[in-house]
């Protein structure tokens, strides 16, 4: 079993587009997890059923039991989210605006603040409507997406891969390089990275390089809307060979991407385009290289 | 010498884990001694954000000469553990903690 993940540094650069492009292509021998969980959007053009459901816990909130509250206000004082409001001596947090830190409970002299454990969403064990497993994720509202959360997402994915015996497991990532990224690029075998020709395409290219070198992750690059600025592109393409990753293929601006996006399906199911072929050579492309790892 | 390994459970057949921050164990195996201790790392692979930094303090304290694991820590953590002289080695993400072993003693891992 071969796990793959897209990402891209840059947002934008047509990330979702291309999974569910080579989601298509892999048909059922892929599992899909959707790490992007901040702007999750794969489910758009796949259509899970949202089958099983759990409840997923992330981080902390504080809560002030006001039984046991004396009212003594050193909370209010020392938490610098200003999340603790007194109306009436009577002293709550306020859940948006608290960060879980849990230094108010660290002061409060008679314990009356609680550290509860966060519900920050659900996750999910879906069938797309292209047949496929996909491992989901919904956030609830003013919660944000973590390390803890992808882990989660691509431990269950690749477990049903080894249960079922799919070829790959196919993660589309987030954006950036932070903790999220870090967690979806741990264990896996090949990185995708998409850019597109403009100044933050580049310099975010840059810095997910750097990453997936540090962690010694074989990569290739797809240069999408690559005739926006030729001039870029080049540079792209000088760089990629510079730091040792496989130029994938160039894909031209087309608006075949927003139209399928717009019907919700993915761009093999809309009229022929020769974006159609890059991206079944990319596939190819990628199987192959990921084969000669040993896999 | 006391080398540290990153695995999902406690003995030496154990699957290493790929992930540094998120490694549900950390194993330490002192060669002069030839023994074999773990910590429970769950806590912090449960940790919303910053896992990473958590167990590389954990690292600090324990201050091994040496950490074999799968892709090595990410940016944060990896400045942590500049303080301590500690060499990491990578690319035993697949292996038992056995063969992660003998792979470093054969010279056959990258260094970080």
């Amino acid at each position: 079993m071969t796990e793959i993940v897209v990402i891209s540094g840059k947002g934008g650069t047509g990330k979702t587009s291309i999974v569910a492009s080579f989601s298509y292509l892999a048909g059922p021998k892929a599992v899909l997890a959707d790490c992007d969980v901040d702007a999750a959007d794969l489910h758009l053009l796949m259509q899970p059923d949202f089958n099983k459901g759990e409840d997923f816990y992330s981080g902390k909130r504080s809560k002030i039991n006001p039984d046991v509250c004396n009212q003594c206000g050193r909370c209010v004082e020392i938490c610098r989210f200003h999340a603790i409001c007194a109306t009436n001596s009577h002293y709550a947090v306020e859940p948006l605006d608290c960060e879980g830190c849990g230094y108010c409970s660290r002061v409060c002299p008679v314990n009356a603040v609680i550290m509860e454990d966060l519900q920050v969403g659900k996750w999910f064990i879906s069938t797309t409507r292209l047949d496929s497993i996909m491992v989901h994720a919904r956030l609830g509202i003013g919660t944000e997406n973590s390390g803890k959360l992808v882990a989660q997402v691509k431990k269950e994915a690749k477990r049903i891969a080894e249960e079922l015996n799919r070829d790959f497991v196919l993660v589309d990532g987030s954006p950036g390089i932070g903790c999220p990224v870090i967690s979806s690029l741990a264990g896996s075998d090949f990185a995708v990275l998409i850019t597109e020709p403009t100044l933050s395409g580049l310099h975010d290219l840059k810095r997910i390089i750097e990453l997936v070198n540090q962690f010694h992750i074989p990569a290739g690059c797809i240069i999408n809307k690559c005739d926006l600025n030729p001039q870029l592109s080049s540079e792209i393409e000088y760089l990629l060979n510079r730091r040792n990753i496989s130029h994938i293929a160039n894909i031209s601006f087309d608006n075949v991407f927003t139209r399928a996006m717009v019907n919700g399906q993915t761009v093999f199911e809309i009229a022929h385009t020769n974006v159609q072929d890059i991206l079944i050579e990319s596939w190819k492309k990628i199987k192959r290289i990921t084969k000669q790892k040993g896999k | 010498m006391k080398i540290a390994f990153t695995a999902e459970e406690t003995g030496w057949d154990s699957q290493m884990d790929p992930r540094f921050g998120r490694t549900a164990y950390i194993l330490i195996y002192d060669d002069v001694k030839d023994e074999l201790a773990f910590i429970d790392n769950r806590e912090n692979a449960n940790a919303a954000h910053g896992a990473g930094p958590q167990t590389a303090q954990k690292l600090l304290e324990i201050s091994p000469d040496i950490l074999i694991t799968g892709n090595g820590p990410g940016g944060n953590s990896a400045m942590l553990l500049k303080k301590i002289n500690m060499k990491i080695y990578t690319g035993a993400g697949e292996f038992c903690v056995k063969e992660a072993y003998q792979a470093y003693q054969k010279g056959e891992l990258k260094e970080f």
